[in-house]
């Protein structure tokens, strides 16, 4: 889907080195950077800089528990790992020149890579709903009546695709419109939809995790 | 009409159709959410979080719609 991203380094054809994969690199860099000088350097009583990243952790921890109640302690590792990840890809593309060049691409807005957050996002849904115990699992999917079974086989499926779908079609989408807005007029134009930009990658982080978190609710919830 | 006017026409449809639908029913959603805000202001929480997931759900309608466009365009 959209074009074939330019191979940067070969490594055999299936783990070539594209501009999405250098900005991933990059983006684990500074996360790691900062998750490490938080780690080294915390104290009872916070600097600014600890205070800022409290502050972060403190709203993604309330808002999962305010999406799954007790349990999302169990697994806030994934979701906020999951929401650190795809909020900081989208807010990639917004930095002057990401995307202009072959080198450095907002990885969400490869299909690529979204499919790929879809598969971790698959395993790790039957993963927990099988944590539950394997008869509860299987109970889920025969539920109602058994002639429900194909049906929620399929919605399983789906559920990962039709997330993949969504968080790409919205971040190429916005990288389009900046893109098309660029080639109509270079200066100035291309802000009014960067702005809104800075609205919807948010948000679009926002409603992946938060449906993630209703699925994980749905496979893992006991009567 | 050569076969790549129609593809591109095809492209055009795709999206432009599955705009309008879930346009009419985004706008219908946020309108209920809203009045529901204005006469509960203590339930805007619940209200806002269920109103982005109906949102978002919708949103996918276009989504899909955008990338039959794209495939389409791909084509010509």
């Amino acid at each position: 889907m959209g074009e074939p991203s330019k191979v940067l380094i070969s490594l055999g054809g299936i783990l070539d080195v594209t501009g999405e994969v250098v900005a991933m690199w990059i983006l684990l860099a500074v996360v790691t950077a900062v998750c490490l000088i938080i780690k080294f350097t915390l104290k009872e009583k916070p600097g600014k800089f600890q205070n800022i990243i409290e502050t972060g952790v403190e709203a993604l921890d309330n808002f999962f528990m305010g999406l799954l109640g007790e349990k999302s302690r169990q697994y806030f590792t994934f979701l906020g790992s999951l929401f650190i990840f795809i909020i900081f890809s989208n807010y990639s593309g917004l930095i002057p020149g990401v995307g202009l060049t072959d080198y450095v691409k907002a990885p969400t807005a490869s299909l690529s890579v979204t499919a790929g957050l879809g598969v971790l996002t698959f395993i790790f849904l039957q993963g927990a709903g099988l944590k539950k115990g394997v008869k509860h699992y299987f109970k889920r999917f025969i539920s109602p009546i058994f002639i429900m079974l194909p049906l929620l086989v399929l919605d399983e499926l789906i559920k990962p695709a039709s997330l993949a779908l969504r968080l790409f079609g919205n971040v190429f989408g916005e990288e389009m419109v900046t893109h098309q807005l660029y080639e109509i007029f270079p200066i100035g134009v291309p802000v009014v939809m960067m702005v809104l930009s800075l609205l919807f990658c948010s948000l679009q982080a926002m409603v992946y995790t938060m449906l993630v978190s209703i699925y994980l609710d749905e496979a893992t919830e006991t009567e | 009409m050569t076969n790549s006017a129609i593809i591109a026409l095809a492209a055009a449809l795709a999206i432009a159709v599955s705009t309008i639908a879930p346009a009419i029913a985004q706008g219908l959603t946020a309108k209920s959410a809203m009045e529901s805000i204005a006469r509960q202001p203590d339930a805007a929480k619940d209200i806002r979080s269920t109103l982005i997931i109906a949102l978002a759900l919708m949103e996918a309608l276009t989504i899909y719609g955008l990338l039959i466009a794209f495939m389409l365009i791909s084509r010509i």
